[in-house]
């Protein structure tokens, strides 16, 4: 006898990382948009074997402190709910600062998010005395280098910025400067921000030679005496370089 | 003037970026109760850090029964790690709230539980950052009352210089009275002293500055306790009983965290109390007498709890889970709700029978880590002195029943330094594990004994009040090094692994378990010598007590290795959990001649007294198996 492989469905979600909850990691953030699912009432799937657990997947990590307007979960489900329906019980069962803001099925064979989000886009909100120039000028001298060395605990590791750091702009903004980075990533690595900035740090301050870097969760900036650092975007590209969105 | 009560989390916020786990101190988590608007405001600290603090279920009870009350809110606070304590003290913060990240000294009641003996120096840490003053004779009309209440008030004279008042017994009515009394005087206006003067008319409220200590009679080196002249108190404080615990909801806890917790799991307590009379046990006197729930009210609370809060585990909670009458109709009952969801069930603790192995089974699924086991003594003839009323041959069964199903993993608890031991029976713990490892090896199958392990875990024996053994010394600590290193010399098998407790902390926890008031000035030393987060071993010094006892001098070592005579008036009589003096000295006896006594919710009365003394009784929901 054979069984019938049971139909399943994916729902893809865009949530919000902000406020206080902007501190939380990567792992608390996912158990707790886990018990949100679980909240909602969803139908969720779990897994097969020993320690069934709920069958959803995140995009990328976010660095702890920095706030996103898209972070993405694939949820399984093993029936079908209308997608407004979904969100809407999932917005009554989340906290607002991680609130679901879109949501919609995907085929099951679809690439997964960590397959098809190449691009990052941050803001970064540097509070700050340098002018947008000189900060432009300083990041651009570190562009130039093509990679930032930096230790992770007692790893040395290479922050490769030819492959990751596609484009940026630096404009000035309400007490210091904004910056714009537009990042790609990939099996290889990704730009991890805050090490971009203590490079642009130490570069303003002429002690990139002198002071290794290290990766921290929020660093301290010579240049800078608040940092707010948000995602504004994720998508895939195709062949031609044309924008793909999640959903 | 009282500090105002205003949201200071902007002062916090930039330093949280620089501290282990930040998800501590940010509040805003699923399930919060209180109110911003209240007339009267309660802050219930748990003394440790946020993630071993939040899951306490004493505080859960508390938090839902205080937010209940109209006009009322409470709120929780933790003690920050020391990262976090040192920053803010460097930045001029004091300790906040979590959900109004308000100033603890702005609240009208503080109120701390003490989970463990450990925990002291903490509460003077949390004082201390709080800016409120450490001991309760130096606090003015501006400051906040501090209280005091859990499990390990049972002996309240080291603390009782920090607390303006401690509740004895269980809360969960009581401390809404206390609040209700405190909020009415506190709007007649009444002064500091008044107010406590008739918070002490509250059932179970201890106000210890409303109490002296003698010495003039028969009474051991702390004096014993009495009501000061002119005061109006009762001479002895009964812990307080929840009236019908079946009218309570098992469904306290609300809060679901961010962070990754110790316990992170939903609980539901299933029943309170457990009457084994294990002679040594604390807890087994102070929560009696036993109540159960119906079957019907803990699966239909466990499947609101889940729906509540989106846990993935629920844990029956309580001092013997399977020891409930219904305990299998339960765990049958949810295993079939829950069944694809992933949710899983656990039971805190396993009994030494193959009923045990059988309920452990029940919850276990497929997946199988190890089971633990308290023995807590190697010979019949010292289990039978503790009243363990368990038989090598229900271990060997229990054991075998375990290994069979399927677990490899198998965990033995064990004491050492008990009353009436001998190395004979410390060489029975050896043989004990050594039997256990033979009886795996013969039943799991060749290929599978590579994951076998054995192992034993030995504490030290703490005489606690209000226990059969509340007269015994401590064993000294070089006879306990002797002893440990005559277990670890026994033990034929390597595969079988030997932890022990550490016997410095189990030092401090006999000094506090044991003394009186006079100490409170050694605790105040140790957390002035920089003592903090006692229960971390990392951060445990024994010579910064040793010091601050010294200072004092008191030699702690004299302190925990003193036997009290059997006619002696003691430290902690006149707070009392409602058990007879002469039930326990009648049970002292019955131990010193190997005698066991019975337990009342399979067999008649044993006569402890709590049920007349208290007004309550046993409530079972069947016969027990």
């Amino acid at each position: 006898m054979t069984v019938a492989e049971p139909m399943l469905f994916c729902l893809r979600v865009r949530y919000v990382k902000q406020g206080r909850l902007r501190h939380l990691g990567h792992l608390e953030v996912a158990r707790t948009v886990e018990r949100s699912v679980r909240r909602a009432g969803l139908p969720y799937a779990v897994t097969q074997g020993f320690s069934p657990h709920m069958r959803i997947a995140f995009s990328s990590a976010l660095p702890v402190a920095t706030s996103s307007v898209c972070e993405w979960y694939d949820l399984v489900l093993k029936s079908y709910v209308p997608a407004a329906e979904a969100l809407e019980k999932l917005t009554a069962a989340t906290p607002k600062d991680l609130a679901p803001v879109q949501a919609g099925y995907i085929d099951m064979r679809a690439p997964t998010l960590g397959l098809l989000i190449t691009r990052q886009d941050y803001r970064i909100h540097l509070a700050t005395s340098y002018a947008a120039e000189e900060v432009d000028r300083a990041l651009g001298a570190v562009a130039t280098l093509g990679k930032v060395n930096y230790l992770r605990g007692k790893k040395e590791k290479v922050l490769d910025l030819n492959a990751t750091l596609d484009t940026w702009s630096v404009e000035p903004a309400d007490g210091g400067v904004a910056i714009t980075l537009k990042t790609r990533s990939s099996n290889e690595g990704s730009l991890r921000p805050e090490i971009l900035l203590t490079a642009i740090d130490r570069m303003l301050t002429g002690t990139l030679e002198t002071e290794p870097i290290t990766s921290t969760g929020t660093p301290e900036l010579t240049c800078s005496s608040r940092i707010e650092v948000e995602r504004e975007d994720q998508y895939g590209e195709d062949d031609e370089g044309g924008r793909i969105d999640p959903l | 003037m009282r500090t105002p009560y205003e949201n200071r989390f902007a002062d916090i916020e930039p330093l949280l970026a620089h501290v282990e786990k930040p998800s501590r101190y940010i509040n805003h988590e699923w399930g919060t109760l209180s109110e911003q608007d209240a007339s009267y405001r309660a802050c219930l600290i748990y003394p440790d850090v946020y993630d071993v603090g939040l899951p306490n279920q004493g505080i859960a009870i508390l938090y839902a029964a205080l937010n209940r009350a109209s006009g009322i809110s409470c709120e929780r606070g933790y003690i920050p790690w020391v990262d976090m304590a040192d920053a803010m003290r460097a930045a001029g913060i004091p300790l906040l709230s979590l959900e109004g990240a308000a100033p603890v000294a702005s609240f009208d009641v503080v109120g701390f539980h003490i989970p463990h003996e450990m925990a002291v120096t903490n509460v003077l840490e949390g004082l201390d950052l709080a800016g409120i003053p450490k001991l309760a004779a130096d606090r003015g009309e501006d400051d906040p009352l501090v209280i005091a209440g859990g499990p390990s008030i049972y002996n309240p004279e080291p603390y009782c210089d920090f607390f303006d008042a401690i509740l004895i017994g269980e809360g969960e009515e009581q401390i809404v009275e206390f609040c209700e009394a405190h909020r009415r005087l506190r709007d007649e206006g009444r002064s500091r002293a008044e107010i406590l003067r008739e918070l002490a008319r509250v059932g179970g409220v201890y106000v210890p500055s409303l109490y002296e200590v003698c010495h003039d009679k028969a009474c051991t080196r702390w004096g014993y306790t009495v009501p000061a002249d002119g005061t109006e108190v009762p001479p002895v404080v009964y812990k307080r009983v929840v009236r019908d615990f079946g009218a309570t909801d098992p469904l306290a806890q609300s809060i679901v965290p961010y962070t990754e917790l110790v316990h992170d799991r939903l609980s539901v307590e299933v029943l309170r109390g457990c009457a084994r009379g294990c002679r040594f046990c604390q807890a087994g006197i102070t929560y009696r007498p036993v109540r159960e729930r119906t079957a019907d009210q803990v699966v239909s609370s466990v499947m609101r709890g889940l729906e509540k809060t989106g846990y993935d585990e629920v844990s029956l909670t309580s001092l013997s889970t399977t020891d409930h009458s219904c305990v299998k109709e339960i765990l049958t009952r949810l295993n079939h709700r829950l069944e694809g969801t992933g949710v899983s069930v656990s039971v805190p603790s396993q009994r030494l029978d193959s009923f045990g192995v059988e309920m452990a089974l029940a919850v276990a699924g497929e997946k199988k880590g190890g089971l633990t086991f308290a023995p807590e003594a190697g010979s019949q003839r010292l289990r039978d002195i503790i009243n363990k009323n368990v038989t090598e041959e229900d271990l060997e069964r229990a054991v075998r029943a375990a290994f069979e199903a399927g677990w490899r993993r198998c965990k033995l608890y064990f004491m050492m330094g008990l009353p009436g031991e001998t190395d004979e029976d410390i060489v029975a713990i050896a043989e004990l594990a050594d039997h256990v490892l033979d009886i795996a090896r013969e039943v799991v199958p060749k290929g599978q004994r590579g994951g076998l392990s054995v192992s034993i875990s030995v504490a030290v024996f703490i005489p606690k009040a209000w226990t059969p053994f509340q007269w015994c010394a401590q064993l000294d600590d070089d006879e306990v090094k002797r002893r440990q290193q005559l277990l670890l010399k026994s033990v034929r098998n390597k595969a079988v692994r030997v932890h022990y407790h550490d016997a410095e902390t189990s030092l401090i926890e006999a000094v506090l378990s044991r003394g009186g008031r006079a100490l409170a000035p050694v605790i105040l030393g140790a957390w002035e010598r920089g003592q903090r987060f006692d229960a971390w071993s990392e951060h445990f010094e024994l010579n910064r007590w040793l010091e601050a006892a010294a200072a004092c001098g008191i030699d702690l070592r004299e302190v925990a290795h003193e036997e009290f005579p059997l006619d002696a008036r003691l430290p902690w009589e006149h707070t009392s959990p409602g058990v007879s003096r002469g039930f326990l000295e009648r049970e002292w006896r019955r131990a010193l001649a190997g005698k066991t006594t019975a337990d009342c919710t399979r067999e008649s009365c044993t006569g402890c007294g709590v049920c007349p003394t208290l007004g309550a009784e046993n409530v079972l929901m069947g016969e027990r198996s």
